[in-house]
């Protein structure tokens, strides 16, 4: 599955009205700070825009930095929970970011920069995904690199080995009860749980209409509750 | 909204989604939540299965992600977009290379003119043998050519005479010998000293 993008911007929440949050927000709750720095984040978008229009491209640059900064953590993780390999996340999320520099000249101030940011990183995340099933049909799976592992191993706050082997599996019975479920339902619950999205915003980037989308979102947590035991 | 006395589940979920949000809940909801103590147990029980799932993977994500891991990501992004909208790199050859053959062709000009002058000469060379020769062979001059093209008369319809057989036997063993005679012109003096089989014959 593929994201598609809607022929229109409608659905879409204004930006000025900050219905989203940025990266490194408090994840429990959107706050109004939090909503002000979306609405910084498509001015900012805009801004650079016209930067690179006007030819003045290394302010362009420097200002994108800021754009990268607000956005980076969000996206490695929705990348990470993507694709469940830090180095292919690392590139999704690099490749996403280049992408948007490069046609920034296409961005429309009706989309949150949040929308069409994530779009850009999904539709990206989803090529990696297609072409990592194609080339495992030839070649033997590759393991999450062992660094990789121990770095997620060591989330957990306890030290106790026994714990964290508990986490570990745990995370793993997790990742492999979201990978069975079906595309779009995987799609629109990995945009719900940890790209922070609210149906609403999901429906503007996946172009589902959010009555679809609180439909995928019920079935996959209804899937994955059965299938975790109604633990995870 | 409900199903007998209780809250559906996808009722359960969107209500812990508008929470998660910061929305507040629907009053009816709330007020059902706040009354019946399985739908608030199934709602907190919900919730928390929710709320374990997002907090696990972010701490995953986060650990993975360390701030000098993203520092060093946002580094390599702004290597990256310095290339954006600056013209490709062309690899050049060896600059001494390139210079002195610069200076060579640049210092002789009028070797230059001579080349294109000996090529535009081939050329027109070529151009008008061509036509020469277009004009020289025709499309209907070839046609009446191949039309006019004796028809060979098969061997067997010819006289048998025994003189005739003679001739054809003389013309055919000449051809022979044209044959066997080496066409190396360095090689005829040695083939004229030689003594051939038929010659021998012919002697005795």
């Amino acid at each position: 599955m593929s994201v598609e993008y809607p022929s229109s911007p409608a659905g879409v929440p204004d930006p000025e009205q900050g219905e989203s949050h940025a990266a490194g927000a408090p994840r429990a709750r959107r706050t109004p700070a939090a909503a002000a720095r979306l609405a910084g984040d498509s001015r900012l978008a805009i801004e650079i825009r016209g930067l690179v229009e006007r030819g003045e491209m290394d302010e362009a640059r420097e200002r994108f930095g800021e754009l990268v900064a607000m956005h980076q953590r969000r996206a490695s993780r929705i990348a990470y929970q993507y694709l469940r390999d830090a180095s292919e996340a690392d590139e999704a999320v690099q490749d996403a970011f280049v992408k948007v520099f490069a046609h920034i000249g296409t961005y429309r101030e009706a989309w949150p920069f949040e929308v069409w940011f994530t779009r850009i990183l999904i539709n990206g995340c989803l090529d990696r995904r297609k072409t990592r099933s194609r080339r495992d049909r030839w070649f033997v799976g590759s393991e999450i690199s062992s660094a990789d592992e121990a770095r997620a191993a060591a989330a957990g706050s306890s030290a106790d080995p026994e714990h964290r082997l508990l986490a570990r599996e745990r995370r793993a019975r997790v990742a492999a009860a979201i990978d069975r479920l079906d595309g779009r339902q995987r799609t629109v619950f990995m945009l719900c749980h940890y790209g922070d999205c609210t149906p609403r915003e999901i429906s503007a980037m996946t172009g589902l209409t959010e009555s679809t989308v609180r439909v995928h979102l019920f079935r996959a947590a209804r899937k994955l509750r059965g299938l975790l035991g109604g633990k995870p | 909204m409900l199903r007998g006395r209780h809250l559906q589940e996808q009722r359960l979920l969107d209500s812990y989604l508008a929470e998660r949000d910061g929305a507040p809940l629907d009053p009816p909801v709330a007020e059902h939540l706040a009354d019946c103590g399985t739908c608030s147990a199934r709602y907190a029980e919900l919730a928390s299965f929710m709320d374990a799932l997002r907090h696990d993977g972010d701490a995953e994500a986060d650990a993975i992600f360390t701030p000098d891991r993203l520092r060093v990501q946002q580094q390599q992004i702004a290597r990256r977009i310095a290339q954006v909208g600056r013209p490709a790199r062309v690899l050049s050859f060896p600059g001494r290379i390139v210079r002195s053959t610069l200076s060579a062709s640049s210092a002789r000009p009028a070797s230059r003119w001579v080349a294109a002058g000996a090529v535009a000469g081939l050329v027109l060379g070529v151009a008008l043998g061509a036509s020469y020769q277009w004009g020289a062979h025709t499309p209907s001059q070839l046609l009446m050519r191949n039309s006019a093209t004796p028809i060979l008369t098969p061997v067997a319809t010819r006289g048998s005479s025994p003189a005739e057989v003679a001739a054809d036997e003389a013309f055919l063993s000449d051809l022979e010998l044209a044959l066997e005679r080496p066409h190396t012109r360095e090689l005829q003096a040695f083939d004229a000293l030689t003594p051939h089989v038929r010659e021998i014959k012919d002697l005795r």
